[in-house]
């Protein structure tokens, strides 16, 4: 059973959980930029591939969270 | 007759019904946006990284092993004439060899085989004479490491680890 305030809490909580993906993604790319110049080159593709994980998992939180949305205007508001 | 418009008005020309607002959606479609982003800047630098990797360095003898005393060391250059590099040799007789350019502004570092480390005397930096890490001073990055080996009675340098 999904209510609108369900709804609006799980928007906020993704939302703050995409923000500290994101965040750490910054964090990547500046240890990557790092270690470009450090030339510790072994570095660099597990920080790609870490990135890009956080990537799909942002995008996948995005799409749950529209999906969701998305059943609950098509149900209906149950507040 | 009193003006009606407040002070406060001046300091925060903005009105709210003009505003841009931005929706928890849109915001959230941003952050991934800028997620992928991120990520695909990630991959660029890694794909530089990759593309601009050394080649294989030439293997190169650098001193016989009975040329080395324990407790002594030795400077060559590796890979180019441009490059000086320290041979270690330990107390207990084991060999290692760094670059010797100081990873902090670039002095000569040198042996101090009372303390195991190698000093640099600019800006009193020193390093691990075994593992080539910083152990005191501005330097913050570890010595490359030139691999040794021992090839008969020669010791033979055969690449950097970065």
């Amino acid at each position: 059973m999904e209510t609108r305030q369900q709804g609006s809490i799980l928007f906020s909580a993704v939302l703050v959980l995409i923000a500290l993906l994101v965040v750490i993604q910054l964090w990547l790319v500046a240890a990557a930029l790092d270690a470009l110049f450090a030339r510790q080159l072994a570095v660099l593709v597990p920080t790609a591939v870490a990135s890009t994980v956080l990537f799909v998992l942002s995008a996948g939180l995005l799409w749950y969270v529209v999906s969701f949305d998305a059943r609950l205007r098509q149900w209906g508001p149950r507040d | 007759m009193a003006d009606e418009r407040p002070r406060w008005r001046e300091d925060f020309p903005v009105r709210w019904d003009e505003d841009n607002y931005m929706t928890r959606r849109e915001l959230a479609k941003f952050l991934t946006l800028g997620s992928g982003l991120l990520a695909s800047v990630n991959i660029l630098i890694a794909s530089i990284g990759v593309a601009n990797r050394a080649p294989a360095l030439p293997a190169r003898r650098i001193a016989s092993a009975d040329d080395v005393a324990p407790g002594t060391s030795l400077l060559f250059r590796y890979p180019t004439g441009d490059d000086p590099c320290i041979l270690v040799c330990n107390a207990d007789g084991r060999i290692d060899a760094f670059s010797q350019v100081c990873t902090h502004l670039s002095c000569a570092v040198v042996h101090r085989p009372g303390d195991d480390v190698l000093a640099c005397p600019c800006h009193k930096g020193s390093f691990s004479a075994r593992e080539g890490l910083p152990l005191a001073g501005p330097p913050t990055r570890r010595l490359p490491r030139i691999t040794i080996e021992r090839r008969g009675a020669d010791l033979v340098a055969t690449g950097v680890e970065v």
